[in-house]
């Protein structure tokens, strides 16, 4: 027996004078292998055409369509109506802009971020076209590749309690991206030019533990033991810092 | 590497404290909860004999230290909720903030983290209270401490909330310290928090017995 | 209205786009790309397999050189390429893969030591050189002579796109996401840019620039089932339709590829098979080693999906409410293995269809997947027609794929392309001096308010876009599918010049304010019904069979007659079919045609073949 779902969608167009904020409720009979992604095209091709939310690959990759499904930040292509009740309360992702109904922007967010930490190899090094490349462990690749895997989605930071009070806050996301770059033996950079970066509350310190970065990450990033890790090192620079001088 | 956008450069070294300040936190924070525990054992003692307790309080006051470490647990006291208010909204629309946030997202330890910033306040207040009463008006003998329960029934009720509270706000931060600077990884979260609960019952459930022993003390 | 000025204007930042834009950069040029989405959100990051390039250092690369990629690139492009293309990207693509790895890129490495793999479901020895260690390591893909593709585990476009992304924001390489070109700004010789509308606002602005490329990626959105992205739509091709003057080569040459799960036609990577993993019919049985001894499971993607949709037709799949599939089996390379290098695999298998591919067999079948043709460009990437139009990757036909692409070869080209063609593009800025002709922009800009105006208003009818776009599709499925027919194709057509004519009579049902997403279809929907028709049209003119184009009617390949290349024009705006012309596939012959080593073998020869010059 298919189930009528109730879809309780998060409105508001901010081009149009006439919108306010408000709660719509649309209903749709569930089918097979019903996701999100066909639910809410479905909703927008059938029902009301104005309907506004972000998919890309709907498989999962690419980190468009975050938004809090029934209370929990997640991916909307890969979440199953048949893992969620009758009722579906949809919401766009806190923190970043709204852009309308379900959609957010948060590619200036990201963007921001990537100058703020600086989200690239730095070495003195040139690239030489004809040498051949510089050996790596492949152990060591793939403990960039672990820390490289974040689809940038915003999951986490919309699940921040420390983001959503401090808008300079880095974010399981952001800390991440350092972490990454830290453990590269390609980067230069020094432990202090890291400190630079995550010694302060903007980073690692203003991290207050919630976790919900760990528990509402679709890709299951190592986030909890990442913020963990990096809050010792930060804290023992930290501490050099402090009585050293 | 941000560059400061302002002139008023040597202030903006104070980030650089951010690290110190985190690490006094929790440092504070562990001490506290060691001698919260320490208390609970003292105090609880009187479950087992009222002589045994009124001789360890004896011997902490006849060596000065509950004169001296009195008020110096009152300082660390002070200085952790100093230190740990910079992680808690002051102005209405942070609480407003943080409050929306908590119901937005159904997640248990962001509701932990309330419970412990709300408990935080009540403890501040209600600890300083039960600190100079306590220590205004030494020595601690179990019979005084039971007539003062029983005298106004108050202060039952008084100790009856404070003292889970405490415990609460202890089990909490310790969970919470464990997994900040990931003395915890993801494989022992679980482990940890049911280990954190027991505490708190166990710590609760000796503290309330110990109450009722004072509130049924006969004179 | 906002107008912004840059010297290299790049429609789309995904691989190809940025990648040519850091060229354009390093060169001391202001680059900024626009996207439909932030930057990494682009398609180019859902390639997980891998790209080829003859780096030859694990064991079962050895021997490996751009010689042999090259070869392997004509025999699988089924001698539909430009070879002198051809062989300036597997040239270059070892450099470029060590360019990424030098800017972060965490490649997978060369262990050495003995290990084991499948191939056809048996297991294999084979040891890894210490002299090696360290190195740049490669997996087996199909249609290769060697273990040829690059890798970063299961996500190596993800990884590059984010690595070039990266490159991007430290060069100052400016991203304007959520930001959509609707039409190229020209007077009939030069291209002076854009309009483009904001997906924040839903406000026109233009975009001036000296050069301006399309790297919008593929189109496969005019199909019902795709493995594509949902901002594959064609909206960068278009642009340049819509000018009349730039043609697209081959857009009958559309990839299925074999493995798009059932159903959602989310691809899983040909490093399933490439890994090892075996295709299974509905009992349980392999049969690619029956059709293709050789190559049995990798041969090239245009060949397996053939053979699939065969032995589907021959009763032998497995049926299903989606309709029948047949099964990819990876089981046997393991936990360890599924959950490590085809990790996402194994993501996508759970959450979409509810399998454990650890232990369960994955329903898979044949799924539109890649656009060999799109906006026809010399070797320089410099698009047919207009000066300062350039165009680079997927959404580009710069033509190293032909009729068919190899696997891995699609995220090489995004960045071996990009470097080739941004140093071109650097060129044509040196020097290059640009008149901004106000009257051109202006009427630009009108034209294409009033035309978002008349569909808001409903001015030229009331169609409904959604169901215009649904005929489209369902159309070319029916009749531009694996194999092709003069009947399926004509109807196709016929029905394809009705959906025209619905297209152009769309109007909107909601307010059309702000980022409406209605009004982002509708403005695209006559250019997509358009490139549909390409795509038919160009089909069931083109009589032979080669690559992936299969024509029932015309099974040989027709060397004589169709060592060509189809250029699609829409000359006026209110034709009802393209103006197809014709040029000869490739310039210069290093391989001449012959026979691919698999697929059928069916072959008209041609006359003659102009020699190889040396070297």
């Amino acid at each position: 027996m298919a189930r009528n779902l109730k879809f309780n969608i998060f409105r508001y167009n901010p081009q149009d004078p006439e919108s306010t904020p408000h709660m719509e409720t649309f209903s749709l009979e569930e089918t097979d292998s019903l996701t999100l992604f066909i639910a809410l095209n479905r909703i927008r091709e059938e029902q009301d055409p104005s309907l506004q939310f972000d998919f890309c690959c709907r498989a999962g990759i690419c980190g468009s369509c975050g938004m809090v499904i029934n209370g929990r930040p997640g991916l909307a292509c890969h979440t199953k109506t048949k893992d969620l009740p009758d009722e579906i309360t949809l919401l766009p992702l806190p923190v970043f802009q709204l852009v309308g109904d379900l959609s957010v922007d948060t590619g200036s967010w990201f963007r921001e971020l990537y100058d703020t930490v600086e989200s690239w190899i730095h070495t003195s090094k040139t690239f030489d076209p004809n040498a051949q490349e510089e050996r790596m462990e492949d152990a060591v690749a793939e403990a960039i590749y672990e820390l490289d895997r974040c689809i940038e989605c915003g999951c986490c930071i919309a699940a921040c309690g420390t983001a959503r009070m401090r808008p300079d806050f880095l974010g399981a996301a952001g800390i991440n991206k350092v972490g990454r770059f830290l453990i590269d033996p390609r980067d230069e950079r020094t432990e202090q030019d890291y400190y630079e970066i995550l010694g302060t509350d903007m980073g690692i310190f203003g991290c207050m533990g919630l976790l919900a970065c760990e528990d509402v990450c679709p890709k299951h990033m190592p986030l909890q033991n990442q913020l963990g890790f990096l809050r010792r090192k930060m804290g023992i620079t930290a501490l050099k810092n402090f009585f050293g001088k | 590497m941000s560059l400061p956008l302002t002139a008023n450069h040597p202030t903006l070294n104070a980030r650089r404290m951010d690290g110190v300040l985190d690490w006094a936190q929790m440092l504070t924070g562990v001490g506290l909860i060691a001698f919260m525990w320490a208390h609970m054992l003292l105090v609880g003692s009187v479950l087992l004999s009222p002589e045994i307790m009124n001789s360890i309080a004896a011997f902490f006051e006849n060596s000065g230290m509950a004169q001296v470490g009195g008020p110096l647990i009152f300082a660390l006291f002070l200085a952790h909720f100093v230190l740990a208010a910079r992680k808690i909204p002051f102005r209405l629309e942070g609480q407003k903030t943080i409050w929306e946030h908590a119901k937005l997202i159904h997640h248990a330890d962001t509701w932990l983290w309330v419970v412990q910033a709300a408990s935080a306040m009540v403890i501040l207040i209600m600890g300083a209270i039960h600190m100079w009463a306590v220590l205004s008006d030494l020595p601690i003998v179990a019979l005084k401490a039971a007539e003062t329960l029983q005298r106004n029934k108050w202060w039952l009720a008084f100790y009856l909330l404070l003292a889970p509270l405490v415990h609460v706000h202890l089990g909490i931060g310790l969970y919470r310290i464990a997994v900040k600077w990931g003395f915890a990884g993801r494989a022992e979260r679980r482990g940890l928090k049911r280990f954190a609960t027991l505490i708190v019952l166990v710590s609760v459930g000796i503290s309330v017995l110990t109450l009722f022993r004072f509130w049924f003390m006969v004179a | 209205m906002q107008t912004i000025y840059t010297d290299v204007l790049v429609m789309g930042a995904g691989l190809a786009g940025e990648r040519a834009a850091i060229e354009a950069a390093e060169a001391g040029f202001s680059a900024i790309c626009l996207s439909l989405v932030p930057s990494r959100r682009s398609h180019s990051s859902a390639a997980m397999g891998g790209m080829q390039a003859a780096m030859g250092n694990c064991a079962k690369g050895e021997g490996d050189c751009p010689d042999v990629h090259f070869a392997d690139t004509v025999k699988g492009s089924d001698w539909g390429c430009d070879q002198e293309v051809a062989r300036m990207f597997a040239d270059r693509a070892p450099v470029e893969m060590r360019q990424l790895a030098y800017w972060g890129v965490p490649w997978g490495r060369v262990v050495p030591g003995k290990g084991t793999y499948y191939k056809g479901g048996k297991l294999f020895d084979k040891e890894e050189k210490e002299e090696n260690r360290g190195l740049i390591n490669s997996r087996d893909f199909g249609g290769t002579a060697k273990w040829r593709t690059c890798y970063v585990s299961d996500g190596t476009g993800h990884s590059v796109l984010y690595t070039v992304d990266n490159v991007c924001a430290k060069l100052g390489v400016e991203v304007h996401d959520k930001t959509e070109a609707i039409s190229l700004i020209t007077d009939g010789v030069t291209c002076f840019g854009c309009v483009a509308r904001c997906l924040r606002t839903g406000e026109l602005r233009v975009y001036l620039a000296k050069a301006t490329v399309i790297a919008t990626g593929g189109f496969g959105r005019i199909y019902p089932g795709t493995t594509n992205a949902v901002i594959c739509d064609g909206g960068g091709h278009i642009t340049a339709i819509n000018t009349g003057l730039v043609p697209m080569g081959n857009m009958e040459a559309v990839q299925f590829h074999p493995t798009g799960i059932v159903p959602t036609e989310i691809l899983v990577t040909e490093g399933c098979r490439g890994d090892g993993g075996t295709l299974l019919d509905v009992n349980e049985e392999r049969f690619m080693h029956i059709y293709e001894p050789e190559k049995q499971e990798l041969a090239s993607r245009d060949v397996v999906s053939r053979w699939m949709t065969h032995h589907i037709r021959q009763g032998k799949g497995v049926p299903s409410p989606y309709g029948e599939h047949l099964w990819l089996d990876i089981r046997h390379l393991g936990e360890k293995h599924i959950t490590g290098k085809l990790r996402e695999v194994y993501e996508i298998c759970t959450s979409f269809l509810g399998v454990n591919p650890i232990h369960q067999l994955i329903p898979v079948r044949p799924t539109h997947h890649y656009s060999m043709g799109g906006v026809r460009t010399n070797k320089d990437g410099h698009a047919y027609g207009i000066s300062g139009l350039f165009s680079v990757g997927e959404a580009s036909c710069w033509d190293m794929h032909g009729f068919n692409r190899l696997g891995g070869n699609s995220l090489a080209e995004t960045v071996v392309a990009g470097g080739i063609v941004g140093k071109k593009i650097a060129e044509f800025l040196q020097g290059a001096e640009v008149t901004f002709n106000s009257a051109v922009i202006d009427a630009e800009v009108k034209k294409q308010q009033e035309r978002i105006g008349n569909i808001i208003r409903c001015k030229n009818g009331t169609e409904n876009v959604y169901k215009v776009r649904k005929t489209m599709q369902d159309t070319l499925h029916k009749g531009a599918n694996i194999f092709r027919t003069e009947q399926g194709l004509t109807e196709c057509v016929k029905t394809l010049q009705e959906t025209l004519e619905r297209a152009r009579k769309v109007g909107l049902k909601s307010n059309g304010l702000g980022v409406n997403p209605e009004l982002s279809a509708a403005l695209k929907i006559e250019g997509q019904v358009k490139m549909a028709l390409m795509v038919a049209y160009g089909a069931l003119n083109r009589t032979e069979s080669r690559g992936s184009h299969n024509r029932e009617d015309y099974p040989a390949r027709n060397d004589r007659d169709w060592l060509t290349r189809t250029l699609a024009y829409w000359k006026n705006e209110k034709d009802d079919l393209p103006t197809l012309e014709y040029e000869a596939a490739t310039q210069i012959f290093h391989i001449p045609p012959g026979d691919r080593g698999y697929g059928k073998s069916q072959i008209i020869q041609a006359e003659n073949i102009p020699a190889a010059p040396k070297g």
